[in-house]
C-alpha cells in the first residue's frame, strides 16, 4: 500500500515520502509517546536537596468504562515505582506494574519461540532475495529453525529474520502501567504522583566585597540538575531546603566529626520570610519553567546590597608544632545573615564564591568556600584562602619538664592476709608538668596593620588541667583544649608572641 | 487508509520541524572583548612543573558582549565560551531587566540520543548487500530503545537492523532542535521593550594553570646574581581568546571540589544481533558509523609562543613586563597588553628582571643525635630592598646558572630547586641539589644513661672556602649542653655555623642531655 502512495524520490520528495510512511505503517505510531510530544500534564515538582523530587502530573484522560490497562509514558526515566500514587474520579485502581522488561534482539528472538517467521536470503553473489516462511524450534546459544521439512540453524550472515509482530510483555523503555476499573465514562483529570531520582539543588553565592567600605553585595542563585532522563515541560518547580529521609539508614545516629571550626561561626536564632515546610525552608520559582533533561539551571533567590562584612585573619597552630619556615595566615570574610545587621536571610547550602575588584574595578576571583543550611541572625566566618603578606611562624622554643610539688592520690588498696589485720595502701604520684615555651613570629608586608588571630590547640589532651602560666599578650580560653590571641602587627612589620604553657603531656 | 492516523501524523511532523521555542531566541557567537585572569592549580606545589596534558588550575574569564534583546521573553545563548566553564559559576550583568534564569543545557547529540529520540518515528534505512555493494533504501519506524538497538518495523515486517546478510545503516530526516553539539550556556530574560544590551558574562573554567619560573646567573664575584623571573601561563582549553586582557594571580585560592566540567551526555549506539556468529570468512568491515561524529578532540602538541625573549650577547630592549597590585591578600601580576590565550598553547612573559641581587651560597644539613640529612647546597638572601630584592616573589622553579671557570663567558647549569610564595621582607632559601664535595659526619663520642656526646665533622674538599650550616634536631625536653664551638639559635634548633678554609675540615662536639 505505501509503495503505490510514495511519490517520486526527489529530495524535496523526502519529506512527503516519510509521512505516506507514518501512515502507511502500524497505528501505534498514533501514540504520544512515539511523536516527540510529551505525554506530561500539568507537572510540578518538588525537588530535595539530596538527589530526590517529589514529580506530581495531572493528566486529562478519557478512561473507557470496565477493566481497562491505561499506560503513562514520560514519567521519570529515574521513577522509584513503589511510590507511585494515582487518583482520579469513577474508577478504582485494580493494579499498578512498572514493566522494565527492555525490547532487544535476543529477547524478541526469545519470545518468538514456536511462531513462524520470514527468513529472507540474500544471495551473497548476486544480492538475489529468496522468501521463505519457518518455524522458530528454540533460540539457546544459537537459534534453529524449522523450514519446510529441514531443520537448520541461522547464522548472522545468512537471512534475516522478519517477524510479523512484537511480543506483548517487551517495552522500548521502562514503562508504568496501571489497570483501572472504572464505572463513569469520559476525559477527568488523573494524578499521578510519584518520587524520583536524579534531581538535586544546591545554591550558589556570588559575593562582591568591597573591603574598603567593609560591605559585600550577595546575590543567591539556585542550581538545579536534572539528571533523571526526561525532561519536564513548563512545570511548577518548588525547591526544600533539606534532606528528606537523610538520616534513617544512617549507621551512626548522625553523627559526623567535625573539622576543627573557624571560629567566628554561630548559627542564628531568627526565623526568616519565607515559605516553610515543618523544619525545611522551601523556595518556589516563580512561573513556570522547563527542567530539561540533563540541564543544570540556575534561578535567582536572592539579592543583597551593602551587607556588612570584614576580612580577618587566623591560624591555627597543632599542639608541640613547630616550622622551619613562616605559614600563611588564613584570610578569613566574616558576614552576619541576620536582618538587623547582615543578609537577613535564611541561606540554604551551597557554595559562597566572593570576588573583589582589582585596580581596574574588574571584579576579580578570590576564593570560595562551603556553607551548610544557615538559618537567619548566624554569623559567618569563611575561609577564602590564605594570605600572601600576612605569615606566621609558630617556633616551639623550650620543653622542661617540671615538678610541680603538687602530690595526687591515683590508688587505694585494702590488703588482707589470713590471720593479720587488713591494711590499706594509698598510692600518691607527683604532678609531672611539662612546661612548653612556644613564640609565634607574626609578619605583615602589608602597608596596613593587620590583626591575626593565632589560636594553640591541642591543650586539653584529656587531662583537663592545662595552665598558660606567661603569655606576651592576654589570650583568650575559648575551650579546653584552645587558647585565641588576637596579635596586633604593625604596617611592614611584625610582632612576636611569646607564650608558655605548662601540660601534662 | 485510515484517515484520521494520517493527519495526526502529518501534525506531528510539522511540530518537530517548528521552531522549538515560542518565544525570541538570540544567539550571541563570540565576545567582543575578553580578559582572563589565571589562577594556580590548587595542589600543585610551587616548583613542580605544570602537566600541559592536565591542567588543574582554572582561570576566571570575563567577556562582553553586545546582543539585541527584543521585546518579551527571550533566550539568550552564548556560544564561544571556554569548554572547561564550570555552569554555577557565571554571573550576568547588564541586563536591565535582569535574569530570569540561567541554563546549561548539556543533552548533546550523539548517535545514541538520535536514535532514542527517533524511537516510534519513521527513518530510512540504507541496506547494502556486502558482495555486490548494491544498496537500496527502505523506510523503517524505529520500535526499541537504545539498550535494544536496533529493532525495526519495515513494510515486511519486525526486524533487527544490521543482522542476516545485509550491512544496514539508519538515515534520520531531521536532528532533533534541543540536542546541541556542546553543552550550551544560555540565559532567560524579560523585556518590555527592544533594546541593545552589553552583557558581561564572567564564569570560571578549569583547564589552565601557570607558574613562576626563576632564573639566577651567578656574577663571577660569587656573592651577586642576576635575577630575571618569567610567567608561563598555559591552556588546554580549545577555546582561544584573542586579544584577551590577561592577568596571573598568586596565593592560595579556597576551592571546593567541584566536578572537572560537564560530562556528555548520550555515546555511541551499538548495534546487537541475536544470531550466531559466523567465525570463518568474515565479511568486510562495517561502513562507518552512521552519523558523522567529530572526532575526538586531541591534545594538539603544546606550541610554545616566546613573546619576548632575553638573549645574551644581544641588545634587546626590555621585555614586556607584568605590573604587579594587591587584589585583597592574593598578588595580581597583569599583563600590560592584550595577548592572545590561544588553545592548548603555553606563553611567557617577564614577571621582574633584578641586576646585582645579594644571594649567600652555603651548604647545610639537618642533624638528627648521630644522624645526618643529605647535605644540600643552598643559596640565601632576603626579600628587601637592600638585598636587591624587595617585591612578592610568587613560588615557582628556579634554575642556577655560573659563569664557567675556564672564563669563557660561558653559562654553565648548576643547580635546579625551587620557590615557595614569599612576601616582602621574608628570608629567601632556595634548595638546590645535594653536595658532593662538602661532607658530614657525625657519630657518638659518649654516652651515659642520661646523656649522649656527639661528635660532628664537616669537611671542605672544594678548592674554595666555603660555609656550612648544621641545625640540630633534638627530641623534645632534652637539652644540648658543653658545646665546644659556639652555636646558633634559629627556628628554636641550635645552629652550628662553620666557615671552612679550601681543602679543610671542623670538629664541634656538644652533648644531648635527656630530662630524667
Amino acid at each position: 500500500v505505501a509503495e503505490s502512495l510514495a511519490i517520486g524520490e526527489t529530495v524535496e520528495g523526502q519529506m512527503r515520502k516519510v509521512l505516506v510512511l507514518v501512515g502507511a505503517l502500524a497505528p501505534a505510531v498514533a501514540h504520544a509517546q512515539g511523536t516527540g510530544a510529551s505525554a506530561q500534564g500539568d507537572v510540578s515538582l518538588t525537588i530535595y536537596n539530596n538527589d530526590l523530587a517529589l514529580v506530581q502530573d495531572v493528566r486529562q484522560l478519557a478512561l473507557p468504562v470496565g477493566r481497562h490497562r491505561q499506560e503513562f509514558p514520560d514519567v521519570s526515566a529515574a521513577i522509584r515505582p513503589e511510590t507511585v500514587t494515582l487518583n482520579a474520579g469513577g474508577t478504582g485502581i485494580v493494579e499498578q506494574n512498572f514493566d522494565y522488561d527492555l525490547l532487544t534482539p535476543d529477547k524478541l528472538m526469545d519470545k518468538a519461540v514456536g511462531q513462524t517467521v520470514t527468513l529472507v536470503r540474500t544471495n551473497p553473489a548476486t544480492g538475489v532475495e529468496t522468501r521463505e516462511s519457518a518455524t522458530i524450534l528454540a533460540n539457546n546459544g544459537g537459534t534453529v529453525v524449522r523450514v519446510g521439512d529441514r531443520i537448520e540453524v541461522l547464522n548472522d550472515y545468512g537471512a534475516r529474520v522478519i517477524f510479523p509482530s512484537l511480543p506483548a510483555g517487551l517495552r522500548a523503555r521502562p514503562t508504568l502501567s496501571v489497570t483501572l476499573d472504572t464505572t463513569t465514562p469520559g476525559a477527568r483529570p488523573v494524578s499521578l504522583s510519584y518520587l524520583s531520582r536524579g534531581f538535586g539543588w544546591k545554591a550558589d553565592y556570588v559575593a562582591l566585597f568591597d573591603e574598603a567600605a567593609g560591605k559585600i553585595d550577595v546575590q543567591g542563585w539556585i542550581t538545579l540538575t536534572n539528571n533523571s532522563g526526561t525532561t519536564f515541560d513548563k512545570a511548577r518547580v518548588l525547591l526544600v531546603a533539606g534532606a528528606i529521609g537523610d538520616g534513617s539508614n544512617s549507621y551512626n545516629g548522625g553523627y559526623r566529626p567535625q573539622p576543627p571550626r573557624m571560629p567566628g561561626n554561630r548559627p542564628g536564632i531568627e526565623s526568616a520570610n519565607r515559605e516553610s515546610l515543618g523544619d525545611f525552608y522551601v523556595y518556589p520559582i516563580a512561573g513556570r519553567t522547563t527542567v530539561a533533561n540533563s540541564q543544570q539551571k540556575q534561578v535567582s533567590f536572592l539579592d543583597v546590597g551593602g551587607a556588612p562584612a570584614t576580612r580577618a585573619y587566623h591560624f591555627r597552630n597543632g599542639w608541640l608544632s613547630s616550622q622551619t619556615e613562616p605559614q600563611s595566615a588564613d584570610t578569613v570574610l566574616r558576614f552576619s545573615t541576620s536582618k538587623e545587621a547582615g543578609l537577613g536571610d535564611a541561606l540554604p547550602a551551597g557554595t559562597v564564591r566572593v570576588y573583589m575588584r582589582d585596580a581596574r574595578g574588574q571584579p576579580q576571583f578570590i576564593g570560595e568556600n562551603a556553607i551548610g543550611h544557615t538559618p537567619m541572625g548566624s554569623s559567618l566566618a569563611l575561609k577564602t584562602g590564605e594570605a600572601f603578606d600576612v605569615k606566621v611562624q609558630p617556633v616551639l622554643e623550650k620543653r622542661d619538664r617540671i615538678d610541680s610539688g603538687e602530690w595526687e592520690k591515683t590508688a587505694r588498696f585494702r590488703i588482707t592476709t589470713p590471720g593479720n589485720p587488713a591494711s590499706e595502701v594509698t598510692v600518691e604520684n607527683e604532678k609531672v608538668f611539662w612546661r612548653t615555651t612556644m613564640t609565634y613570629k607574626v609578619t605583615n608586608a602589608k602597608s596596613a596593620p593587620v590583626t591575626v588571630e593565632v589560636v594553640q590547640g591541642g591543650l586539653d589532651n584529656w587531662w583537663h588541667d592545662a595552665r598558660v602560666p606567661s603569655e606576651s599578650i592576654k589570650g583568650e580560653q575559648r575551650s579546653a583544649d584552645e587558647r585565641v590571641w588576637q596579635v596586633p602587627v604593625p604596617a611592614n612589620g611584625e610582632t612576636t608572641l611569646t607564650v608558655q604553657f605548662d601540660t601534662r603531656y | 487508509l485510515n484517515a484520521p492516523v494520517r493527519r495526526l501524523a502529518v501534525m506531528t511532523l510539522m511540530l518537530g520541524a517548528a521552531p522549538a521555542l515560542g518565544q525570541g531566541l538570540v544567539t550571541s557567537p563570540a565576545p567582543e572583548s575578553v580578559s582572563v585572569s589565571v589562577y594556580r592549580a590548587p595542589d600543585r606545589s610551587s616548583d613542580e612543573a605544570m602537566d600541559l596534558d592536565w591542567l588543574e588550575g582554572y582561570a576566571l574569564v570575563t567577556e562582553r558582549r553586545t546582543v539585541e534583546i527584543p521585546a518579551g521573553k527571550a533566550t539568550v545563548r552564548f556560544e564561544g565560551v571556554a569548554a572547561g566553564l564550570f555552569p554555577e559559576s557565571a554571573i550576568v550583568t547588564g541586563l536591565p531587566s535582569g535574569v530570569r534564569e540561567k541554563n546549561l543545557d548539556a543533552d548533546l547529540l550523539s548517535p545514541r540520543s538520535l536514535y532514542a529520540r527517533m524511537f516510534g518515528r519513521p527513518v530510512i534505512l540504507r541496506r547494502t548487500v556486502p558482495a555486490t555493494g548494491a544498496v537500496r533504501e527502505e523506510r523503517a519506524v524505529i520500535r526499541s530503545g537504545p539498550d535494544g538497538a536496533a529493532i525495526v518495523q519495515t513494510q515486511a515486517g519486525f526486524e533487527v537492523a544490521d543482522c542476516g546478510g545485509l550491512r544496514d545503516e539508519l538515515v534520520y530526516p531531521e536532528a532533533p532542535k534541543d540536542l546541541s553539539a556542546r553543552p550550551t550556556l544560555s540565559i532567560e530574560t524579560e523585556s518590555a521593550v527592544a533594546h541593545k544590551a552589553t552583557i558581561a558574562l564572567s564564569y570560571l573554567a578549569w583547564g589552565f594553570d601557570w607558574q613562576a619560573n626563576y632564573v639566577v646567573r651567578m656574577n663571577p664575584d660569587g656573592r651577586t646574581a642576576d635575577l630575571s623571573a618569567w610567567v608561563t601561563l598555559a591552556s588546554s582549553d580549545s577555546t582561544s581568546f584573542g586579544d584577551a586582557e590577561t592577568a596571573v594571580i598568586a596565593g592560595e585560592v579556597n576551592r571546593e571540589d567541584s566536578q572537572e566540567g560537564e560530562k556528555p551526555t548520550g555515546g555511541a549506539l551499538v548495534l546487537q544481533c541475536s544470531l550466531a556468529p559466523k567465525p570463518e570468512s568474515l565479511p568486510p568491515p562495517p561502513p562507518p558509523p552512521m552519523v558523522a561524529m567529530p572526532a575526538p578532540v586531541a591534545m594538539e602538541m603544546a606550541d610554545i609562543v616566546v613573546t619576548a625573549q632575553a638573549r645574551k650577547g644581544m641588545v634587546m630592549n626590555a621585555p614586556v613586563t607584568v605590573q604587579q597590585e594587591g587584589l585583597g591578600d592574593l598578588k595580581l601580576y597583569r599583563v600590560p597588553v592584550p595577548v592572545t590565550v590561544a588553545a592548548n598553547a603555553q606563553k611567557q612573559v617577564a614577571l621582574a628582571q633584578k641586576k646585582a641581587v645579594k644571594l649567600e651560597a652555603l651548604y647545610r644539613a639537618d642533624i638528627w643525635e648521630d644522624s645526618v640529612g643529605e647535605v644540600r647546597q643552598l643559596l640565601r638572601t632576603r626579600n628587601r630592598r637592600e638585598d636587591g630584592l624587595g617585591l612578592p616573589l610568587p613560588g615557582g622553579s628556579v634554575t642556577v646558572f655560573e659563569p664557567s671557570s675556564s672564563g669563557s663567558g660561558e653559562m654553565l647549569l648548576v643547580g635546579e630547586g625551587g620557590l615557595a610564595d614569599r612576601a616582602v621582607g621574608e628570608d629567601v632559601e632556595i634548595e638546590l641539589s645535594a653536595a658532593t664535595q662538602v661532607t658530614v659526619t657525625a657519630e657518638e663520642a659518649g654516652s651515659d644513661d642520661r646523656s649522649r656526646t656527639i661528635r660532628l665533622t664537616v669537611r671542605n674538599a672544594r678548592p674554595v672556602p666555603v660555609r656550612f650550616e648544621a641545625r640540630i634536631a633534638l627530641p623534645a625536653g632534652s637539652q644540648l649542653r658543653g658545646a665546644s664551638a659556639r652555636l646558633d639559635r634559629k627556628d628554636g634548633r641550635p645552629v652550628w655555623v662553620a666557615q671552612l678554609l679550601p681543602e679543610s675540615s671542623k670538629t664541634v662536639t656538644y652533648m644531648i642531655v635527656n630530662p630524667h
